[in-house]
């Protein structure tokens, strides 16, 4: 079994399994530089949330798939990644990590962590369970 | 202290915030201005460091939003100061949470306990979303025209709403979601996230 570094909701069944090193994007200046790159499906793209609207520029432009730290398949962002069909695993959480999201009681350390552990991994999804999405080394 | 917008500039900034990328024509589409007006618009916030127009497509920069953040605490005051307003902006969020649940069913159905795409194949079920999201719609008219009293621009939202449902009641049914088009889900979106800014409020997660 391959080693899964996160889980979370998976936002729809999916065989595609996309893979690339993830890349983590703090504000619509990160967006705009992927984009602008020209190397936006080398990545699996990180964000914090279901608040981030940022993102749908790289979704629209070809996002191959999406990680967020908290949300809910029934967000914004997850109706945009079924329409654009980009396997997405949201509100994920490290395995090797006790810590988790809460809705309004969540501090920064929380994903602080996930970002330093994930940002720059090779990594694939596997959005095949109709509810966990996972996020495993590559 | 950040200077803020005068109001064409505001318009344009903002549709293009809402938007996140988009053209001159797009964004003519929702402000009175014709796609020259909107062009030079986007030229000179670019100028100004608060968009990049790259490929025949604008997206806002960082300065966009605490400058689009400052411009609308004080040209929308009256309207944050509005009780009416106020009353059904606490209704609008439940009207919300439905329409996100209601737009999630039309792309999804529970088959057994388990979400699978919705393959559009049963009528009766897509009838059915279809009514729940006029009904939703319909909701917001009170909400609108009380942001219209202030500002005439909101009462656009009504306008593409009403396009958008009509396009659907004639089959063209990628107007409910359709995400590169001006769907219901489309026009949600950015009237949330307008309605947001107009009135200083963070998205709740």
């Amino acid at each position: 079994m391959a080693d899964v570094l996160a889980e979370g909701y998976n936002v729809f069944d999916t065989k595609k399994s996309p893979s690339g090193t993830v890349k983590y994007l703090e504000s619509p200046a990160d967006v705009i530089g992927l984009i602008q790159s020209g190397k936006l499906a080398e990545h699996i793209l990180l964000v914090r949330g279901g608040t981030t609207t940022f993102l749908a520029p790289a979704l629209s432009m070809g996002a191959i798939g999406v990680i967020t730290m908290s949300g809910a398949p029934e967000s914004h962002l997850g109706i945009l990644s079924r329409e654009f069909q980009t396997p997405c695993v949201m509100t994920a959480h490290l395995t090797n990590s006790d810590s988790r999201y809460v809705v309004g009681s969540t501090d920064e350390a929380h994903f602080v962590e996930i970002a330093r552990e994930l940002d720059g991994k090779k990594v694939r999804l596997d959005c095949t369970d109709d509810e966990v999405g996972r996020v495993v080394a590559d | 202290m950040t200077t803020t917008l005068a109001k064409p500039d505001y318009d344009v900034l903002n549709v293009l915030a809402l938007k996140k990328m988009a053209g001159a024509p797009a964004i003519a589409a929702v402000v009175e201005l014709s796609p020259d007006d909107v062009e030079e618009r986007l030229a000179s916030l670019a100028a100004g460091g608060l968009a990049v127009v790259a490929g025949g497509a604008a997206l806002p920069t960082d300065e966009a939003e605490p400058r689009l953040a400052a411009t609308a605490a004080e040209i929308y005051a009256g309207v944050r100061g509005d009780d009416d307003v106020l009353a059904l902006v606490e209704q609008f969020e439940k009207t919300n949470a439905a329409l996100l649940t209601t737009m999630s069913s039309w792309q999804q159905v529970d088959v057994g306990g388990r979400k699978v795409a919705n393959d559009h194949t049963d009528a009766a079920y897509d009838g059915k979303v279809i009514s729940r999201l006029e009904r939703l719609v319909g909701r917001l008219d009170g909400l609108i025209a009380a942001l219209a009293r202030h500002d005439a621009r909101f009462a656009t939202y009504a306008t593409r709403f009403a396009t958008a449902l009509a396009g659907i009641d004639d089959g063209d049914h990628d107007l409910v979601s359709s995400p590169t088009r001006d769907s219901i889900h489309t026009v949600w979106f950015e009237f949330h996230e307008d309605l947001l800014r107009t009135l200083g409020r963070e998205r709740a997660e």
